[in-house]
Order: C-alpha cells, then sequence, then structure tokens
C-alpha cells in the first residue's frame, strides 16, 4: 500500500491540472463561506451568523463543501483518464504492477484526496466556530462534529462515481460530460419512472443526500405541503422543498453500499476488459 | 534447458480479424529469440498477449514454468509498441515509478539513463524529448531492476543509424551478461545480427522457426540466367536435386538440394540443351528466406 501510495503521490503532485483543480476548490470554498459571512440580512427568527455558530457550523460548512465535490470527480476522472490517454495503466501491468493495483492506487488517492477536504472543511470549521460562537463548551462544540465525517464519505462518494465513469469512458472529455450529465439528468429522468418511495434510493440521490440543505434553510412544516391536491409528499421531496424521510443513518449506509459496489464494478471491469 | 516462456496454441481475434492463430514456440533461457512478421503479421499482439496487456481468446503460455503474474512481470523488462510514460513527469520521475513499481534501487535509474545516454537530460520533461530520445527513455525503461528478462517490440523504430547501433550494443552487452532477449523486428539485418533463434510470422500464424544459423545456412541460392527462360523454369522444377525454383527479378533463384553445386547445376542444364548466361552462387541470407517464406 506503501508503494502505491507513493508512486500516486509521484504522478498526482506533478500534474498540472490537479494543483489547478485544488487550488480552485480550495479557494471557491472560503471564498463562499467569507462572502456569506458578511451578509446581512433581516429575517425574523433568522440570522446568519447563526450558520457560523457551533452546532449549526458543522450542517452548514460540508453543506457548502458540498457543492464543490464536483472538481475533486474531475480531479479523479482526469487523473484515471490520463492513464488511459497516456497508456500508462497498460504499461504499469507489464513492469510489474497487477491490474487490481491500478485500481486500489487510485482509491488510495481518493481517500488521500478526502482526508485533504476533510481536514480543510474541519479546520474553517473549527476557526469560524471558535470566532463566532459566543459561550463555547465542549457539548456545544462537538455536538453535529460526525456530520463532516459523512461529509467525508460523501467525497469518497463523488470521487469513486467519477472513477468508474472514467474507467467505463477511458475519455477525458467523455467522461465529465457522462458524469455530469448522469447527476443532472440521467439519474433525475431515471427516477420518474419509479414510485416515489423508490426514487430515494439511488446511488446519485443517495450521495447529494448526505449533506442536506441545513434544517434551518429548508421549510419546516411538512404538513402545509400535504394535499389539498392528493400529492403525495414524497413528490415535494423531490423538489428539494421539505426535508427527505429517509434517516440519516439508512442514508449513510446505503451510500457506503453504493460506494462499494463502484468500487467492486471498477476492479471487475479493470480485470475484463483489454488495457 | 531452462523454459523462459512457452507459448501453445495461443489465438486471439479483434471482432471477425483473426490476429493471431494457434501460436507456439518456447524461449529458452539465454536465447535472444527474433520474433520477424511484416506489418500486421501478428508479433505485437502476441507480445501483448504473454505480458498480459491483451487476452487471449485461446490457448495459454507460461513464464519461468508458471502462470503469470505481478512478481513474474517484474522479472521481465518490456517495451510494447510505443513507449508510454507521463508526459508532464520528467525522466528521472518516470523511471522511478518504474524502479518502485519493480522494487528496484534508485540507483538503477541513473544506470539505465546512462546506458542509453540521457543522463543530462534526466530532468526534462518527457514532453519536450524528441522521438529517439523518447525511444532511448524506453530503452532504459525496460534495463531499470536488472530484469532476466527483456521483450523488446520494434525497439530502433525512430532511432537515427547512431541510434540503431547504440541499440544493437545495448542489445548485444545484455545478451553477453545472460540475459535472454525476446526481440520484435521488421528489420531482417537487426534480427540477422543479434538473434540466435528466429519465429517468422505470417497473416498471424508462425511459419518457420529455428536457429538463426540453420535457417541461414540450410539453403544456398543460385541465380541463373538463359535464353529460353519460360521453359528453363518447368525443366528445373521437374529435376531431383532442385529443392526449390523461382522467380527473382530477371534471373531465376534455384536452391539446389545438399551435395549439389552451382558447377551441377549449370552441367545439367547444358546436358537438357539450355545455355546458361549467368551462373550466380550466393548464400540465402535470411532476408531472402523470409521474403520467400511469406509471399
Amino acid at each position: 500500500m506503501k508503494k502505491l501510495f507513493q508512486l500516486e503521490k509521484i504522478k498526482t503532485l506533478s500534474y498540472p491540472a490537479f494543483k489547478t483543480l485544488m487550488i480552485i476548490h480550495f479557494l471557491l470554498f472560503f471564498l463562499v463561506v467569507l462572502v456569506v459571512s458578511r451578509i446581512h440580512f433581516s429575517i425574523p427568527g433568522f440570522s446568519v451568523k447563526g450558520l457560523y455558530q457551533f452546532p449549526n457550523i458543522w450542517e452548514f460548512f460540508p453543506w457548502v463543501a458540498s457543492w464543490f465535490n464536483l472538481f475533486l470527480a474531475i480531479v479523479v476522472i482526469l487523473l484515471v483518464g490520463n492513464e488511459f490517454s497516456f497508456r500508462t495503466f497498460r504499461q504499469n501491468v507489464v513492469n510489474g504492477l497487477s491490474r487490481n493495483d491500478l485500481i486500489s492506487g487510485k482509491l488510495i488517492m481518493i481517500v488521500t484526496i478526502a482526508v485533504y477536504t476533510f481536514l480543510m472543511v474541519l479546520l474553517a470549521i473549527l476557526i469560524f466556530g471558535m470566532v463566532y460562537t459566543n459561550g463555547i463548551t465542549f457539548t456545544i462544540v462537538f455536538e453535529k462534529s460526525y456530520l463532516i465525517l459523512i461529509y467525508f464519505i460523501q467525497a469518497i462518494g463523488y470521487m469513486t462515481i467519477g472513477m468508474f465513469i472514467a474507467l467505463v469512458f477511458r475519455n477525458n472529455a467523455l467522461s465529465i460530460i457522462m458524469f455530469l450529465l448522469y447527476f443532472a439528468i440521467i439519474e433525475p429522468v431515471i427516477r420518474l419512472i419509479f414510485k416515489a418511495e423508490a426514487r430515494r434510493f439511488f446511488p446519485a440521490k443517495i450521495i447529494s443526500n448526505l449533506t442536506p440543505t441545513p434544517e434551518f434553510l429548508t421549510m419546516t412544516s411538512e404538513k402545509s405541503f400535504t394535499s389539498s391536491s392528493g400529492k403525495s409528499s414524497l413528490d415535494f421531496q423531490e423538489i428539494g422543498l421539505i426535508p427527505e424521510s429517509l434517516s440519516l443513518d439508512l442514508t449513510v449506509i446505503m451510500a457506503v453500499g453504493f460506494i462499494g459496489f463502484f468500487i467492486a464494478l471498477s476492479y471487475f471491469i479493470t480485470n475484463k476488459r483489454n488495457l | 534447458m531452462e523454459k523462459v516462456v512457452e507459448i501453445n496454441h495461443l489465438s486471439k481475434s479483434y471482432g471477425k480479424i483473426l490476429a493471431i492463430n494457434n501460436i507456439s514456440f518456447t524461449v529458452n533461457r539465454g536465447e535472444v529469440y527474433g520474433i520477424l512478421g511484416p506489418n500486421g503479421s501478428g508479433k505485437t499482439t502476441t507480445l501483448s498477449v504473454i505480458l498480459d496487456i491483451l487476452k487471449a481468446h485461446s490457448g495459454h503460455y507460461r513464464w519461468f514454468d508458471k502462470p503469470m503474474d505481478k512478481f513474474t512481470r517484474r522479472r521481465i523488462g518490456s517495451l510494447i509498441e510505443t513507449p508510454n510514460f507521463y508526459p508532464y513527469l520528467s525522466l528521472w520521475e518516470n523511471l522511478k515509478i518504474v524502479a518502485k513499481i519493480k522494487d528496484a534501487p534508485e540507483e538503477d535509474v541513473n544506470y539505465a539513463l546512462g546506458v542509453s545516454n540521457l543522463l543530462k537530460r534526466k530532468h526534462s520533461p518527457y514532453n519536450t524529448l524528441s522521438l529517439g530520445m523518447k525511444q532511448r527513455l524506453a530503452i532504459a525503461s525496460v534495463l531499470v531492476g536488472n530484469p532476466e528478462v527483456l521483450v523488446l517490440d520494434e525497439p530502433t523504430n525512430g532511432l537515427d543509424p547512431e541510434g540503431f547501433a547504440e541499440v544493437r550494443n545495448i542489445i548485444q552487452s545484455q545478451a553477453n551478461e545472460g540475459k535472454t532477449i525476446i526481440l520484435a523486428s521488421h528489420i531482417l539485418d537487426e534480427v540477422e545480427k543479434v538473434c540466435s533463434h528466429v519465429a517468422i510470422l505470417k497473416s498471424g500464424e508462425v511459419i518457420a522457426n529455428g536457429k538463426v544459423g540453420e535457417l541461414l545456412t540450410t539453403d544456398d541460392m543460385v541465380y541463373i540466367q538463359s535464353e529460353r527462360m519460360e521453359d528453363l523454369e518447368p525443366m528445373l522444377q521437374q529435376t531431383n536435386f532442385v529443392k526449390k525454383v523461382f522467380k527473382s527479378d530477371k534471373d531465376l533463384a534455384v536452391v539446389l538440394e545438399s551435395g549439389y553445386s552451382a558447377t551441377d547445376l549449370n552441367k545439367y542444364c547444358f546436358e537438357k540443351g539450355f545455355t546458361l548466361s549467368k551462373v550466380l552462387l550466393k548464400k540465402q541470407s535470411l532476408e531472402d528466406q523470409f521474403l520467400q517464406l511469406v509471399k
């Protein structure tokens, strides 16, 4: 494992697009949180400053960071796609890596990137939280801190799907397009074929729901949306108007399951197809 | 003799196209084994299959008398088709990756770059190299880890005559160190000069294999001309000491059975009423043999 990590480190740190995308990811996240912290508006019962206080910040910052998971997925797509463009996957097998090692190396890289982004968000939470929260206690600080671990799982989820798509299409541009299309159009359209209850169990839906819209930004009264028209409340969940009814525990378990599924598929197709 | 690689009845298709069909041969330790064939004859496909880049549809192969695995691969240094490196990494970094994969020390990288005359450029990005330098880096990468076997697919691609000579010297020096070398090439001169054994491929099949020395010395060729060439050829085809006769430009090329000389042929033709205006004895080169075989 150490060897695979060292190999990926040599390949990744020197790749110009990697450095560019990770810098953009870092800057965008901090730009957003800084800009929002400067916003002042009055809504009864709501304060922007509240978003930056413990424990709400544990929901807000991972939710913001989740917007930029796309950059992380694109980084992984590029790094995997390059191995086919440069034919270095093939050369690495010829030199002595097994086909499984190729995927294991990329997984190590995915986890490393996820750890980086986890630490970035954690550091931001601790700094902003300490600044904006009055009356800091251990309980207040670490209540809901588990949510950042869930964000870590989400980052891995996006990157794993990106890796799988790159392994299928083997072309950077096509893979990025297919990744975006899958999340934006393909899965949403497929979901519409199914009943409302079943729509919650698709991979993109599950993974994106790991960091749901923070409670204080959503309408809290579900009853307002049931129906005089007879529509199921689950349809309103589809357009994000009311909170999902799947528990977070179940969502996490299913997300981990889907991550495992895509990883297994990645190993399978790498072993079956010509390099 | 220890078998390095044993290939049995290997076949591989690309869709409806049968790239290699029932390929079998064995390479023993210490041999410099050439795989010759025209473009599209299956040389690269054969090497790609036995290096586990491609999957065969039938047949099997064994390296060092066992199935291929990643530990076996580390005993082999390979160059297949065009060199494959990370263009944004330097020469040093690219070979460092090879060294890490093979669990070889970093000193091997300097050695390999030195042998290929690339030490001065070791920190240059790969994508700044000329074609010839890229090919030399590919040869350098094959030497990292001091592998027991070298598999080289068209190693002189893109090289100038000086580069040709360098590669030939590298191959010969590695062979002198006891390494087993498998060399695929369409350049017969290269194979003739460095290889001890050769397999000739045509349309995905092995049509001849054996020691280069045997293929070269078995048949001498006599080139003859006469006024009545159209009658001479059928006459010679019926002659019992003529192994083979075929047209070669304006001459007839005649391969004699062993024990018969050009003088015997001239005398026989005269007795049959043919006066030969040209009688030229030529030791058949591998090129002649090869061209004959692949026609």
